[in-house]
């Protein structure tokens, strides 16, 4: 593979778009190649900023109100028009009624919120520390491919031993660990490599039921589950399926060695 | 399952995404908000058609062909022509802060500017790349091209952003910023 072809298909590679073959014709091409490396870094420097740093707009409250009433609306049944003469009592029902609606709705959908919530701000604080290593050069405290190595250097620091696994066999490769300030508390950080991407894993004792969930927080996926007594959080930019799959495989007990 | 609460289980999780994007292709919270609620009516009244899978994806659909629809009605392409220059960003050089974090805040401020003066057709693939994190597919599918203009238009989108004035603009501040913190 030549330059010119690799410069045409750096930007689909660096979205992890391009077919196995092809994949590892560009892999060898970049090896070999400082030119093409370089732009490769260049364009995963940018996607990172781009990531980490474009403006991501949160719908503005007001608008949330107004689409809730939007709603509303829709949800109180259409009064029959009214006579020739204004039916003050058809205005009085109507408006209960949509009181009545908007309260339901209100309910169903702030229990959905409520849940959603709780677990917001902690995955905002995991992808906040994710794209933090990454973007510095700490992202690494102990870096070792070795599960030997790695598991003994956080326990001598932590007062929980967390289990580590190396999962090269299946496309994730340990590369190292580090320790971070997760939610008021010094935790294990596990880092492994997926193709491109880096995936953090952040180890805690499980301290409630954590239950098994999934947030997109500026383009990051944050997956969670339990398992080992622990609580598994997974911060990255793989796609949410792959990451959900990984994570629930490290904290399934039955994969212990 | 009724049209609303389809609706409130369906799309309200994606309001964040939709208004994201409006704001992107509108670029003014205005114009933003008017596009958004616009596109919740019509998801309101099709949502009974949503089969399935990927309702934010199918919900960012709606609020782009809404955003090309109130550009029509409001902006005839003829005389407002989206070369991207539209963007109303003053750069003065006085306003950089020496310190580090304000310099990297700035940065990102010229970064996200940067995005916004991308011609349309670039912007919005990008938008639906790196902050919604879809797939090539699903940007086809948002945006109704084939995967292989996709592919193009966000390497052309890239290769913009890469040679922006704005953002080279900025690195040189800094490295003379810098400079003179050092060598005080």
């Amino acid at each position: 593979m030549n330059c010119h072809r690799v410069e045409a298909l750096v930007s689909p590679y660096a979205d992890g778009e391009v077919g196995v073959l092809l994949r590892h014709s560009i892999e060898r091409h970049l090896r070999s190649c400082a030119a093409c490396a370089a732009k490769h870094r260049d364009l995963l420097a940018l996607r990172a900023r781009l990531r980490a740093e474009a403006t991501y707009f949160k719908a503005p409250p007001e608008l949330r109100t107004r689409v809730l009433a939007l709603l509303a609306d829709a949800r109180a049944p259409t009064p029959a028009r009214p006579g020739p003469q204004p039916d003050r009592w058809r205005w009085l029902v109507g408006g209960a009624l949509a009181g009545c609606a908007a309260t339901v709705l209100a309910w169903v959908v702030g229990s959905a919120v409520v849940d959603w919530r709780a677990n917001q701000g902690l995955a905002a604080e995991a992808v906040a520390i994710h794209t933090r290593a990454v973007l510095s050069d700490r992202l690494i405290e102990v870096a070792s491919s070795d599960q030997h190595t790695v598991k003994p250097w956080l326990s001598a620091r932590l007062d929980y031993s967390p289990p580590v696994r190396d999962m090269t066999n299946e496309g994730f490769a340990l590369i190292g660990g580090r320790l971070d300030t997760l939610d008021k508390q010094l935790v294990a950080t596990l880092v492994y490599r997926h193709r491109q991407h880096t995936i953090d894993v952040f180890v805690r004792p499980e301290s409630t039921n954590a239950p098994s969930t999934l947030r997109v927080v500026r383009g990051f996926t944050v997956a969670r589950a339990s398992g080992f007594g622990m609580d598994w959080l997974a911060v990255s930019d793989v796609s949410p399926d792959v990451l959900t799959a990984f994570v629930e495989r490290l904290a399934r007990a039955d994969a212990s060695q | 399952m009724s049209e609303d609460t389809r609706f409130a289980a369906l799309v309200l999780p994606h309001l964040d995404a939709g208004y994201n994007l409006a704001r992107w292709l509108a670029r003014n919270p205005h114009d933003a908000e008017d596009v958004l609620q616009d596109a919740c009516m019509r998801a309101l009244k099709y949502v009974g058609s949503l089969r399935g899978s990927d309702a934010r994806a199918w919900f960012l659909t709606i609020v782009r062909h809404t955003f090309y629809d109130w550009r029509k009605r409001n902006h005839p392409p003829e005389m407002v022509p989206d070369d991207g220059a539209a963007g109303d960003l003053t750069v003065d050089p006085s306003a950089i802060d020496p310190e580090q974090a304000a310099l990297r805040s700035a940065e990102s401020r010229l970064l996200s500017e940067a995005v916004a003066q991308l011609p349309l057709v670039f912007r919005e693939v990008l938008i639906l790349r790196e902050l919604e994190d879809l797939s090539y597919k699903e940007i086809a599918h948002v945006v109704g091209i084939p995967i292989g203009t996709v592919m193009s238009r966000l390497a052309r989108a890239r290769g913009l952003l890469q040679r922006s004035p704005l953002l080279h603009a900025f690195c040189a501040e800094r490295a003379e910023v810098n400079h003179e913190l050092s060598s005080s």
